[in-house]
């Protein structure tokens, strides 16, 4: 969760994410942010985020990021 | 039968009747029954269109559905990670092979019935170039809302198969869905999953639902009736007989334009969320205030949203994240060339996107540079992010400044009109001509003297289009502030009244009607 949360701090610096639980839904990360996001994470937790997890659901948080994650991996 | 039409709003309370009167069960019944009927006064020879791929989708999901539940019934039983991986991909590679069936049927026949004329004609002018014979041309029947319910199809297809939620199994049900009568013409692109649960266990009547759905089906009626349809002759006129004119009357034509697109889409749309409103079934969302958008992206975020929504999921998404993007992202990782790889990214999908977005909205060649026209948009966007952040920084501009946004929406609303004039002309050639005479001089003769009001629209028309261009300008400004609706719920009994008689009287009083009227039209329709 420490590695997720410091990804993106970095990559979305003015982003609080201990406050913002809607990211998509509240419009501060967009669709290509989610493409981005996604190469990052595969990257860093060596897994492949397939079509049934890129959904809103799955990226509103970083708690809903890392659910996926850990099924993922 | 028009949405517009008297026959349509009698259609619609009578179905509303029997639907309150038999009862939760039955009322799936009704709507299924309401469907068929409304769909065969539009053409009994578009019904078997329909049932295809009806047929097709609802066939694939239960089959899909069938394969992932014995799949699971085999993981159960099973102990070794490397068995449980072998059973899933053996699931899915059989589950492709269904969708990709039930693709090519729906996806099939959209392409043949909108695309062959289109198709055969372009060969026919390559066969001339090269000096061979023509092939006969023939005009292929397009049935009504083909290019909706074949995408709401293809998107219940695509959630079975990356398993979003599970297969239909009462046809009915997803009869009901796809035939739907206030969304089959010209959406929105509703989703099975935020539709079904909507109407599975039958709808209580409600008043909230029944008032506000018949406001915002008035509303509508406004929109269409006063704004849309007394713009149309004027912007009719200009861009068919564009040879004729030059200068500054393209740009109130075009300008005009826009208000009557998003005023018959939206109103259109309204017409049918009110109406469904009114049956317990909240449609998709389709507009949120577009003209107030800060850039091209945010606009198309603003815009035919359930089409723009269907794209980002089922094109752009496996698009950003198929093989061969990563492939070539991983190649420029490797180059340590970061910025390229984010520019490519963000573009390829942007523009495979925006040209399947054009060739979705016609078959032309008009279209397909209406869509490339959006995506140059997007790709110097993305190209320019970084310089245009900079600049903002350096020349200490506050974002939130009311003249800046000012700039934005004005900026934004102008590049949409450019585009629009491929869209609205008649084809690419008469686009590059509107164009060219648009800057061959400022034609100051054409809208001097009274000129202006010589072509469809009368001064009085003039006077009515603007005031209600104005007020449709309000009212989305105070939707952007507040949740207008419920807001004018808590009004008293009085201005509520004063509201809704207005907005009727000026349906009644400044809608359009009349000789040469056309109110079987609706421009999304056509698409």
């Amino acid at each position: 969760m420490e590695q997720l949360r410091e990804i993106m701090t970095s990559k979305f610096p003015s982003i609080d994410f201990e406050k913002e639980k809607n990211l998509i839904d509240d419009g501060l990360i967009t669709s290509i942010d989610v493409v981005g996001i996604i190469t990052e994470l595969e990257d860093a937790f060596g897994i492949s985020v397939t079509m049934e997890y890129i959904q809103p659901m799955y990226f509103q948080s970083l708690e809903s990021m890392w659910e996926m994650i850990e099924e993922l991996a | 039968m028009s949405y517009q039409s008297f026959e349509f709003l009698l259609f619609s309370a009578g179905i509303l009747l029997l639907y309150y009167i038999v009862g939760r069960k039955g009322q799936k019944w009704v709507l299924l029954l309401a469907n068929l009927v409304f769909y065969a006064l539009a053409g009994t020879e578009y019904l078997p269109f329909l049932l295809v791929t009806l047929l097709a989708s609802y066939g694939a999901g239960r089959w899909m559905g069938k394969i992932y539940e014995e799949a699971d019934a085999e993981l159960a039983s099973c102990q070794t990670p490397a068995e449980k991986k072998q059973i899933k991909a053996n699931a899915k590679a059989r589950a492709k092979k269904v969708m990709l069936l039930a693709l090519l049927i729906s996806v099939g026949l959209l392409a043949v019935c909108k695309y062959t004329g289109f198709i055969l004609q372009n060969v026919n002018i390559l066969l001339a170039w090269l000096g061979f014979e023509q092939i006969g041309l023939f005009k292929m029947i397009l049935p009504l809302g083909i290019s909706y319910y074949t995408f709401m199809a293809v998107g219940y297809v695509l959630d079975i198969y990356w398993k979003r939620y599970g297969a239909e199994k009462n046809f009915v049900l997803y009869a009901v869905f796809l035939s739907y009568f206030p969304h089959i013409v010209q959406g929105p692109i509703d989703r099975y999953n935020k539709f079904k649960p909507q109407m599975a266990e039958g709808v209580k009547l409600s008043y909230k639902n029944i008032t506000f759905g018949a406001q915002l089906a008035l509303w509508g009626f406004f929109k269409k009736m006063v704004i849309a349809d007394r713009l149309a002759p004027f912007v009719s006129n200009i861009f068919s007989q564009y040879d004729n004119y030059t200068g500054i009357i393209f740009v109130i034509a075009v300008v005009f334009y826009a208000f009557q697109l998003y005023a018959d889409f939206s109103g259109c749309v309204d017409i049918v969320s009110g109406i469904s409103q009114m049956f317990g079934i909240k449609l998709a969302q389709n507009f949120n205030h577009p003209f107030f958008a800060k850039n091209i992206p945010d606009f198309w975020r603003r815009w035919h949203m359930s089409l723009m929504e269907w794209f980002k999921d089922y094109i752009f998404y496996p698009v950003s994240t198929s093989n061969l993007v990563k492939k070539v992202r991983k190649r420029f990782r490797d180059k340590e060339q970061k910025k390229r790889e984010e520019l490519f990214a963000s573009c390829f999908p942007a523009l495979i996107v925006w040209i399947i977005t054009g060739i979705w909205h016609g078959a032309a060649w008009k279209y397909v540079a209406w869509g490339l026209y959006n995506a140059l948009l997007i790709i110097l966007g993305n190209i320019f992010a970084d310089f245009n952040k900079n600049a903002v920084q350096k020349l200490k501009i506050d974002e939130e400044n009311f003249s800046w946004r000012l700039w934005q929406m004005l900026r934004t609303f102008a590049l949409c009109c450019v585009g629009r004039i491929f869209s609205r002309a008649d084809d690419l050639a008469a686009a590059f001509g509107i164009f060219k005479n648009m800057f061959s001089g400022l034609g100051m003769k054409y809208v001097a003297g009274g000129q202006l009001y010589r072509y469809g629209m009368g001064k009085m028309d003039f006077l009515v289009a603007l005031t209600a261009m104005g007020i449709l300008w309000a009212v989305d400004m105070l939707q952007e502030k507040m949740p207008l609706r419920e807001t004018i719920a808590k009004q008293n009994l009085v201005f509520r009244w004063v509201l809704i008689y207005g907005c009727l009287f000026a349906v009644i009083i400044f809608g359009v009607y009349g000789p040469g009227y056309d109110a079987s039209s609706f421009i999304y329709g056509q698409f």
